[in-house]
């Protein structure tokens, strides 16, 4: 029997016994995600522009797992448009990362698991390692988005008439804690998927030149620290949208007072 | 400004490294040959000869030579300003790697510079505290589980989880109630989570599960597997865990009268809404790092279901156990701290 078959059956049960119809949307989102994926995959192995494709796929992604995971249009009007630029910002950041870190490709640490297999493939690895990059922060923007504008909306309906001050006070202690699991929860993925190479390098007795300069490990933790940036850039610009708009229409509030 | 600085310092810190290090100062590059492999995919080979003048020990100028493909799939082709880690091999040098400190510097410093400017100081002292106790804690089991010939990797791993559990948590909560019952349940979540992951194992005999096909593999590949599982459940049901127990905590400062059905409904609400977010936030983290191996084979001419059972097979596992994870943490926390405010509230 396959235990992986198993495993996902039992998730996607779960997912309708705790989270009902948001449950299956959800599931259906991370169906809609990973074909995106695949297509993106495809088109660059076409050699299609991996920086156009990695584009217009990242917002296909966005688009999915924001409006897939609430129904309030101001929530995820928001957390989209927060999303959007944010993921832009990173993008450019990752291509000069990229740049000066040359993070592509394997190393001959994986000579294992490139035995039998043709290195001199015709497709540039410089632009995968950008790919590679982008791809693993959309999530963490996304959700990071999502949690802020809907903790905050939450707040503006139960007291309508919050002044734009008090909302920003209120957008930085929630921001706060949200940084503050989401930051923890991409340290510990990152950390327990590394689990195996740092026991290697440590069996190994790599230099410690080799822990802060290797490709292999360097590759992780830029991704690691260019999601955490993804979640406070989002979390402070999906803020400032939301007060900016509760600022506005206050002010259109007080001029309809007056003209009544 | 401070990025600028971190970045300066870094590019000039040589004198820290035992290893040489140099700064390439001239290329001259040569395309040596034109290569198409057994799968039609051509490329071409080129050469550079490198000027190196290094940085530390004796400021000597070297000659380095240095090829790579157009691909870059292995090997690096190297620019006139990049410093270079070298290694001495008898009396020649050889490049051991790009000197990448420089970068990840400057990409660490903005991210803590913004983070300061964002949040208090105190806030992001914290944070980074709990950021750095945990690599301590890290880096104390790795050595253990190294350096003793007969260690209990998977008890070893579980104690690591407990003790990160606690230490972030208390860290950015502080010692109160609330950090105590976000702790309970993600202890509880994860040994649930765990224990279903291997009954299932058990029972399907870990049928359709390659363990042989993990990477850097220096101990029996199973126990490796699930400690990275143990860790990474921890943190995502840690996350989900907090946002509930938070809510509710909020309800109970409002609240006069609550019994256990509301904090229940309230739990439910709310973790259904992040859920789904946070199982998509593992997965495009999981989907991106295999991507370089996917490309590879693509273009070694595999089809999708081999690629799919040798490089995505682990990860999907994880991914869905963690998956599993978060899911799980919704009625159990909910439940956990319904039970234990209904129960305070009866006793006052």
């Amino acid at each position: 029997m396959n235990a992986i078959g198993i495993l996902v059956i039992i998730l996607f049960v779960l997912m309708i016994v705790v989270g009902r119809s948001q449950g299956v949307k959800a599931f259906l989102g991370l169906v809609c995600n990973f074909f995106a994926i695949f297509i993106l995959i495809i088109l660059i192995n076409w050699q299609f522009n991996a920086y156009i494709v990695t584009a217009i796929i990242s917002v296909i992604i966005l688009a999915v797992a924001i409006y897939l995971g609430s129904d309030n249009t101001e929530v995820t009007n928001v957390a989209f448009k927060t999303s959007i630029i944010v993921v832009a910002v990173l993008m450019l950041v990752a291509v000069i990362l990229q740049y000066f870190g040359q993070f592509q490709g394997f190393t001959t640490e994986n000579s294992e698991e490139l035995e039998g297999l043709s290195l001199t493939v015709g497709l540039s690895f410089r632009n995968i390692a950008m790919v590679v990059m982008v791809i693993s922060v959309l999530g963490a923007v996304a959700e990071a988005a999502m949690a802020i504008s809907a903790d905050l909306n939450e707040v503006m309906q139960r007291s309508p008439n919050m002044t734009g001050t008090s909302l920003y006070a209120h957008s930085r202690i929630i921001g706060g804690q949200i940084l503050g699991t989401a930051i923890n929860t991409l340290f510990f993925g990152v950390l327990g998927a590394n689990i195996p190479l740092l026991i290697w390098f440590v069996r190994l007795r790599y230099p410690i030149a080799m822990f802060v300069n290797a490709k292999l490990l360097m590759t992780e933790i830029v991704t690691m620290l260019l999601g955490m940036l993804g979640i406070l850039l989002s979390i402070w610009l999906a803020s400032w949208f939301i007060v900016r708009t509760n600022v506005k229409q206050q002010k259109v509030r007080i001029k309809h007072g007056r003209d009544v | 400004m401070v990025v600028a600085m971190a970045w300066l310092f870094l590019r000039n810190d040589a004198f820290l490294y035992t290893n040489p290090v140099g700064q390439v100062t001239r290329v001259s590059e040569k395309r040596t040959q034109k290569i198409t492999d057994e799968h039609q995919n051509s490329d071409f080979i080129m050469t550079q000869k490198l000027t190196v003048k290094l940085l530390n020990h004796d400021k000597k100028i070297i000659h380095v030579s240095n090829s790579y493909a157009q691909s870059q799939v292995i090997s690096s082709r190297y620019r006139v300003g990049d410093q270079l880690l070298l290694e001495n091999i008898g009396s020649n040098k050889h490049i051991l790697s790009l000197k990448r400190d420089a970068v990840m510097g400057a990409l660490a410093t903005l991210l803590v510079g913004l983070l300061l400017i964002y949040s208090k100081w105190r806030a992001t002292s914290w944070l980074m505290a709990s950021l750095v106790i945990n690599i301590i804690l890290f880096g104390l089991t790795l050595f253990i589980n190294v350096h003793s010939k007969n260690a209990n990797v998977l008890l070893l791993f579980s104690v690591l989880a407990i003790l990160f559990a606690t230490a972030s948590l208390v860290l950015v909560l502080g010692k109160t109630l609330q950090m105590g019952i976000t702790l309970l349940t993600t202890l509880v979540t994860t040994t649930l989570t765990i224990g279903l992951l291997l009954l299932v194992l058990r029972l399907a005999n870990n049928g359709g599960v390659h363990f042989e096909t993990m990477a850097y593999v220096t101990q029996v590949p199973e126990t490796l597997f699930m400690a990275q599982t143990i860790i990474g459940v921890l943190g995502a049901v840690m996350d989900e865990a907090a946002d509930i127990v938070a809510m509710q905590f909020g309800m109970r400062r409002e609240g006069i009268t609550r019994h256990f059905s509301d904090y229940w409904h309230a739990g439910m609400s709310v973790g259904r809404e992040i859920m789904g977010t946070l199982i998509n936030v593992l997965f495009m983290i999981f989907i991106a790092e295999t991507m370089p191996m996917v490309f590879l084979m693509l273009r070694n001419g595999n089809n999708w279901t081999y690629i799919l059972d040798q490089t995505m097979n682990l990860g999907i596992l994880q991914t869905v156990i963690s998956g599993i994870g978060i899911v799980l943490a919704v009625p159990v926390t909910s439940a956990l701290v319904g039970w234990i405010m209904a129960r305070k509230v009866t006793k006052s």
